[in-house]
């Protein structure tokens, strides 16, 4: 059964194709339809090759129909591959998925899989028969989760009364009470505020280092990415398009950040201005320039190598007073547009990881 | 063996649990559930109600007396509580795949069937149970002829648990088309309402066709309709022996395992669709 | 503040819409169609047999009481549709709070939209399932053209009253949280008093004096009664007092209890 090997994940040009009935129009056609349905076949991921080591972090990124869930879904059973193989934790997802489940905790950051009417601690509870976690292992996981993650303030409370940060929480524990060594984590931080976003993120380190757990996690936002993974994978119309250290990444393909600058009025008025009334900030450093901005703020786009974004902000604050800053970072849209632009590059870093 | 047995075991009391998780939230809303009994308590009584209604312009029903049209009813309706009590996970089965919660179901080690019958336990189905129940005592008071024997017993239990098996198979074939499509759910009470209420009247006063139906597709009337007609002493539907009524479960069982097998199919035709 | 015309178009456009909502279903509207169809079936056989015993009565032979529970079946979804929960459900989304604060009257909205779905079920259900009546049991077409001229009136008047009551039940949300349990007393409630388990005729006489005096009476027995050629002349107009008092009860009260519940949500902010 389950070879303690040292591969996690591993796929071999893994494909699913989804066939879609076309829907003719008016309630005749619609009864024709289920008669004699018109198909066609959509590619939702083509010829994915995958390698995951135990014990690694690793981020799929990509934008929304990119096929980032249903590779999630082929990985843990749920879909069946239209072709290729694969093999997770030594099982292989769909005929042996009730035999994996028990291998793997998944967390949904949209669905909760908690009692929504029901203190938390009821679910956590139940988790162990649904399970079959042995008492004592439950126990002593149960207890080691209250205190890593502060379950305690809140865990009397019905989960509908939970806010977004708490309730994501107790998710996470649940997911983790029978020990799996796998953990996928879809859209983990997602409307979370900063500092819930920094909890979540530090535990998941935690646990991926105590306990050696495997970590696959889908996201939209890259901060997860860089806090979490050394790895990434990105994914759009169903293709790999970039496999490899996430060090860098965002320098070489991101372009280049904002940094949005709220003016104090008076200072405002002091600016000269440009073209359809813009305030000019003069003397920029290399590397910097001015985007149009809505007074009374300005916004100065920069890339990372250019200098960092704290001598950016104390360059701007030595000149003018400033009521509060925010960056704003490149999307991923952009980035997987950079990177289609540089076509040759999946090629090139595909032959650098299999070398190293 | 031993190892089936015990996963049998451990599946009940899991069963048990996931009920248990329904219950204590449902007790939650006091008032919510106290009116919801009641109501389920006055909707029953006013269908009784009609029977009545019916009997005082009309006396009698293809020689059936109102007793018997009665005692049919109350046991009809005892068995469809029953049925609604285990099987309300199967009928509120399309908000879970609207929800698109079945990928859920499918991540934990236990049977995704069990855990979709125990996503929802209403306990206003209690009302209409005990409904039937008061029901079939006061038919009972109205029938002071007829005589009890095991043999009547028996085929009581068999009537109310080959009803309910059907009913509830029923549900799960309702729930299965929601693989397919959510929008046709209401197809499935064709069979449940629809099947409660062409049971609860005797099966003569329907066409062949629509009587042979019941019999032997959906057997409804084979399972609960042929038992209670045992009880009563009455002829059996189309002429089948009286006798016949003994294979009501088989019946039911038979027609379990085609939903069950049809739901295995659903299942894995989600599996490649994706829902 | 903008002429009255404006509101009226305001409220056609909110019916429309409402109408071509409910286009957008029609796998939904198919099966109900089916649904109603089956159980008018069902119901068809059981008066079949049960008039083996008696000829006719309360004036009914078998064709009257079939053709009265055909129109049932078929009006069914205009006048009383089962399991509307549409207000309500705004009420414990908070999306009511939006529509307190659209520039028009709150009761004479959702009276549009029910106005623009009930005549949808007129044209997709009623006459369909009356159809397939004709086509099962051979209920044909009674009376001409002043009964069913009589009988369209007191419909327009039965389906104004269906919406007051199913406002009011569910309007109810705003004081319970859970309030699915009323919409279900509500329903059986209405399902009984307007004769769709029992003709009203076929009443013991007290059940069916009191019966006769509720607004559910003016909901789809006297439509129906009008169609069949059981009511007619003067009695018409005794019926119409009757009802037209209710509608215009139902509708101050109905109308009174939301200005009540707007105040509420304004106070405590929904």
């Amino acid at each position: 059964m389950a070879a303690k090997t040292t591969t996690m994940i591993e796929t071999h040009d893994l494909s699913k194709a989804f066939r879609i009935a076309k829907r003719r129009p008016g309630l005749f056609g619609g009864m024709r339809s289920i008669v004699d349905p018109e198909m066609r076949t959509v590619s939702a991921v083509r010829d994915l090759n995958i390698l995951v080591e135990r014990g690694e972090m690793i981020g799929l990124i990509g934008p929304n129909g990119a096929g980032k869930s249903t590779t999630i879904k082929m990985l843990t059973g749920v879909l069946v591959p239209s072709s290729g193989k694969v093999t997770v934790a030594g099982f292989d997802p769909h005929r042996q998925r009730r035999a994996l489940a028990s291998h793997i905790g998944v967390v949904f950051g949209q669905k909760t899989q908690l009692w929504w009417d029901l203190p938390l601690i009821d679910s956590l509870l139940l988790l162990r028969h649904l399970y079959h976690v042995p008492a004592e292992r439950h126990a002593e996981n149960l207890a080691h989760m209250r205190a890593m993650l502060d379950l305690d303030e809140f865990i009397h409370t019905p989960v509908r009364q939970l806010s977004l940060g708490q309730r994501m929480r107790g998710d996470l524990a649940a997911a983790l009470l029978h020990d799996p060594e796998l953990l996928y984590l879809d859209e983990p931080t997602i409307g979370l505020d900063v500092v819930a976003k920094a909890r979540i993120r530090e535990f998941l380190l935690e646990i991926n280092r105590t306990r050696g757990v495997t970590v696959l996690l889908t996201t939209h936002d890259m901060d997860d990415v860089e806090a979490l993974c050394p790895r990434m994978m990105i994914v759009d119309h169903g293709r790999k398009l970039f496999d490899g250290p996430v060090t860098g990444i965002r320098e070489r393909f991101g372009g280049e950040r904002t940094l949005i600058a709220q003016i104090d009025p008076a200072d405002l008025a002091t600016l000269p201005r440009g073209g359809e009334n813009q305030p000019i900030i003069e003397g920029l450093p290399a590397g910097v320039r001015q985007v149009p901005a809505e007074s009374p703020q300005v916004a100065l786009a920069f890339t990372r190598d250019a200098l960092p974004a704290h001598e950016l902000v104390a360059w701007l604050g030595a000149r003018i007073r400033l009521r509060d800053v925010t960056f704003e970072e490149p999307d991923i849209e952009d980035m997987i547009r950079h990177i289609y632009e540089d076509g040759l590059l999946l090629k090139e870093e595909e032959e650098a990881v299999s070398v190293g | 063996m031993i190892t089936g047995i015990t996963g049998i075991i451990s599946d009940l009391s899991l069963y048990r649990r996931l009920i248990g998780m329904q219950l204590r939230t449902q007790v939650q809303y006091k008032v919510n559930l106290a009116v919801d009994i009641f109501t389920y308590f006055l909707v029953t009584m006013l269908e009784y109600m009609v029977i009545f209604l019916y009997f005082n312009t009309f006396q009698t029903l293809l020689g059936w007396h109102v007793g018997e049209v009665a005692l049919l009813g109350a046991v009809v309706s005892f068995t469809f509580g029953l049925a609604e009590l285990f099987g309300s996970g199967l009928d509120s089965f399309s908000e879970i795949i609207r929800r698109g919660e079945f990928d859920r179901i499918l991540l934990r080690p236990v049977g995704a069937l069990m855990q979709v019958a125990s996503n929802e336990f209403r306990m206003r189905r209690l009302g209409r149970m005990t409904q039937g129940l008061l029901m079939f005592l006061f038919a009972l008071h109205l029938l002071p002829a007829l005589h009890w024997t095991f043999a009547k017993l028996l085929m009581l239990v068999f009537g109310i648990a080959s009803g309910a098996t059907i009913f509830v198979a029923v549900l799960l074939l309702g729930a299965t088309l929601c693989f397919w499509t959510v929008e046709t759910t209401e197809l499935a009470n064709i069979l449940t309402y629809g099947g409660r209420e062409v049971m609860s009247w005797p099966l003569s006063v329907y066409n062949r066709a629509f009587q042979s139906i019941f019999l032997f597709v959906v057997p409804l009337a084979f399972g609960l309709y042929m038992p209670v007609c045992y009880l009563l002493g009455r002829p059996q539907p189309l002429g089948l022996p009286d006798a016949a009524a003994f294979l009501s479960p088989l019946a039911a069982a038979l027609f379990a395992a085609v939903a069950y097998v049809f739901w295995r199919f659903g299942v894995r035709r989600y599996q490649s669709a994706g829902g | 503040m903008p002429r009255k015309t404006h509101y009226y178009r305001f409220y056609f456009e909110v019916a429309r819409a409402s109408f071509r909502r409910q286009l957008v279903y029609r796998w939904t509207n198919l099966t109900g169609l089916i649904v109603n169809i089956f159980f008018g079936a069902i119901f068809s056989y059981v008066m079949i047999a049960l008039f083996q015993a008696r000829h006719d009565t309360a004036g009914y032979d078998l064709r009257d009481t079939l053709r009265y529970i055909w129109l049932v079946q078929a009006l069914i979804m205009v006048v009383v549709p089962f399991g509307w929960t549409d207000l309500m459900l705004t009420i414990r989304s908070g999306d009511v709070v939006s529509d307190l604060s659209k520039p028009c009257d709150f009761y004479w909205y959702w009276f549009s939209r029910e106005v623009g779905s009930a005549l949808y079920y007129f044209l997709f259900r009623t006459v369909p399932i009356y159809l397939g009546g004709m086509l099962l049991f051979g209920i044909g077409l009674p009376g001409g053209w002043v009964s069913w001229l009589g009988s369209g009136f007191f419909l327009l008047i039965g389906a104004a009253l269906g919406i007051a009551f199913r406002f009011l039940y569910n309007i109810i949300a705003f004081w319970i949280i859970e309030a699915r349990a009323m919409v279900t007393m509500g329903q059986v409630i209405a399902t009984f008093f307007t004769g769709s388990y029992i003709p009203i005729a076929f009443m013991p006489f007290w059940l069916r004096s009191i019966t006769l005096w509720l607004p559910f009476n003016g909901m789809m027995n006297v439509p129906t009664e009008i169609f069949t050629g059981k009511l007619f002349g003067g009695a018409l107009a005794f019926e119409f007092l009757r009802q037209a008092l209710w509608l215009v009860a139902l509708t101050l009260l109905a109308r009174g209890i939301a200005a009540i519940a707007a105040r509420r949500v304004v106070v405590q902010g929904g």
